[in-house]
């Protein structure tokens, strides 16, 4: 029996395709389907409730001590080019990984305040990685309390360009939309009692943790919230986004706009083995040599180890929309048909088509008069030995063998990066601004 | 997901176990799938059919439905030789979810043996074994 996050009677009232995924029973799609909701994401906005993913939270003088020890990025050095120090209101993407080398899980840690952090895991890994933080915060004495906030946080992801437009007006106080809030930082608490839950509120009164974050590759937020708010700011926010064609969207557009975006799907694109070789390197904290590590962490000899030998994780984009069936018989092989190795994810990106030797986007700013993408099968095969970008490959299931050409990015033109004054469109915080430059 | 009671199923055709639907009218029966199994399916974004005068047996794969979850194999509900292919599908796969029944039919057969069509179930047999089948 599939457990149900708090939208689940919403899902069901909205007529959504639903399925298990990561133990919940979740929306694959609703009646507008996959490909409306994936290029909503990319014109306009979508609302996903992303409930199912499990919140853990790390407190103590030795948390940050902790997360170094078990989490691959550095966060000494990891904030923007010049490698700064994480700190509070920032976040970071890497992985947990056992002494292998191989994933535990991926995660963002969000750093509230010197002592408080927040990891966000995949659904159902609250407790594993719950267990095995409070193992290691154990075995060396460290002083850090681990807290699993599984189904005790509620989620819900806004992305799209025109987010920061219906977040205007739904947020209590849009002013803060004016502060800057570049990709990878957060404002705000879910938890009311929080000193920090006054920065972000609802119209409706709930205290969010917005985080400049995502799994689209587009431009958005997620919003954290006591799970009893989630329905009636679900409610809220997708009325105030009616306008802005925003559209609650399922699984599957997600799982094609990640794609897309080159992220990793964990349990299917990283697992059960080093966690190296991959297009998510920058989650590992390489010297500039790239030789080795600026820090210790559980898992780094195994990975350097296994550096440049092994296997290697690679983007591959099709020719055309069709996709091979991902599984043990689907494999990827040359023009002489020996096999160079698995296929881990293969979706159809509905918002890309190739003209001429490019790939184009539906947000390409000089788009070709009547360009309308069919789309393109892509995500990442698994090699045994490396290839250059643009090599040509045959991915093969029983039925069928599609050439695919290694990538080094796929979906271009993504908005994820893009600053939110230069995205907002409308004047509603502007009325604000000036207050609230008077508090600084 | 729709109810099975939100679904369609035409009186006039008759239905097979894998889906499809055949509506036999002068000897010749149009084939496509059904309603229940373009809503499982979702967005369908690629067909691939097979060519005019090419002969199949009964439940023999004659092509696929590709959705944006899955590729799903056609199977044929009666013997026989295709006569026609819905060519529109090439370009407009998504007739199929939009108009199951009419627009996003897949194929004209000839059928070989008048007799197999007795196999096929009508409506009511047919929402048996569905709610069976769920």
């Amino acid at each position: 029996m599939s457990k149900t996050t708090p939208l689940h009677g919403l899902h069901v009232a909205l007529k959504a395709q639903m399925a298990d995924f990561g133990g919940y029973d979740m929306p694959l799609w609703y009646p507008a389907g996959t490909r409306t909701e994936h290029l909503a994401v990319l014109t306009g906005a979508g609302l996903f409730d992303t409930s199912h993913m499990a919140v853990v939270m790390i407190t103590g003088a030795d948390a940050r001590e902790l997360l170094q020890h078990c989490f691959t990025k550095n966060l000494d050095r990891c904030v923007g080019k010049k490698l700064l120090p994480l700190s509070p209101g920032r976040c970071a993407y890497g992985a947990f990984l056992d002494e292998a080398g191989s994933v535990m899980d991926d995660a963002i840690v969000s750093m509230i305040n010197e002592t408080t952090y927040m990891t966000v895991v995949n659904a159902g890994m609250g407790n594993t990685i719950t267990r095995h933080l409070a193992d290691e915060a154990r075995a060396a004495s460290r002083a850090a309390d681990i807290h699993d906030f599984t189904d005790r946080v509620g989620k819900i992801d806004l992305q799209g360009p025109r987010s920061a437009d219906i977040l205007a007006s739904v947020l209590a106080n849009p002013a803060i939309l004016q502060e800057p809030m570049p990709f990878f930082s957060f404002r705000g608490h879910f938890d009311g009692y929080a000193p920090e839950a006054d920065q972000v509120r609802l119209v409706n009164g709930a205290p969010v943790l917005l985080s400049r974050t995502g799994y689209t590759g587009e431009f958005g937020f997620e919003l954290y919230m006591d799970p009893s708010r989630l329905g009636d700011s679900w409610d809220l926010i997708m009325n105030a986004g009616a306008p802005y064609g925003c559209l609650p969207c399922g699984l599957a557009a997600r799982d094609s706009l990640r794609a897309g975006a080159v992220l990793p799907l964990s349990h299917q694109d990283i697992g059960d083995w080093p966690f190296i070789n991959h297009p998510w390197e920058h989650a590992l904290p390489f010297t500039e040599d790239r030789r080795g590590f600026t820090k210790r962490f559980i898992g780094d000899d195994a990975l350097l180890a296994h550096q440049g030998t092994g296997s290697f994780t690679l983007p591959f984009a099709g020719f055309d929309l069709r996709k091979v069936q991902t599984g043990p018989q689907t494999t990827v092989v040359d023009s002489k048909n020996t096999v160079l190795g698995t296929v881990l994810t293969c979706v159809t990106d509905v918002s890309i088509d190739r003209v001429e030797s490019q790939i184009l986007s539906v947000n390409n700013p000089d788009i070709p008069q009547g360009f309308r993408p069919r789309g393109l099968c892509c995500g990442f095969v698994r090699l045994t030995s490396p290839l250059e970008e643009g090599s040509i490959v045959t991915v093969k299931d029983t039925r069928r063998s599609l050439p695919a050409m290694i990538m080094k990015d796929i979906r271009p033109d993504r908005t994820a990066r893009r600053p939110v004054r230069e995205m907002l469109t409308s004047d509603d915080t502007h009325s604000h601004r000036v207050s609230n430059k008077s508090k600084h | 997901m729709k109810e099975i009671s939100e679904l369609l199923f035409p009186e006039d055709v008759l239905y097979a176990e894998d889906h499809e639907w055949s509506k036999i009218e002068d000897g010749v029966a149009t084939v496509g799938i059904n309603d229940y199994a373009q809503d499982q399916l979702g967005d369908i974004v690629y067909v691939e059919l097979p060519q005019v005068g090419e002969s199949f047996e009964r439940g023999d794969e004659f092509g696929t439905v590709e959705s944006v979850k899955a590729v799903s194999e056609l199977y044929m509900p009666l013997s026989g030789e295709i006569i026609a292919v819905n060519e529109n599908l090439e370009d407009s796969p998504e007739l199929i979810n939009q108009s199951p029944y009419e627009e996003g039919w897949i194929i004209k057969i000839r059928p070989d043996d008048d007799n197999e069509a007795e196999e096929l179930m009508e409506k009511e047999a047919y929402l048996s074994f569905l709610k069976g089948d769920d």
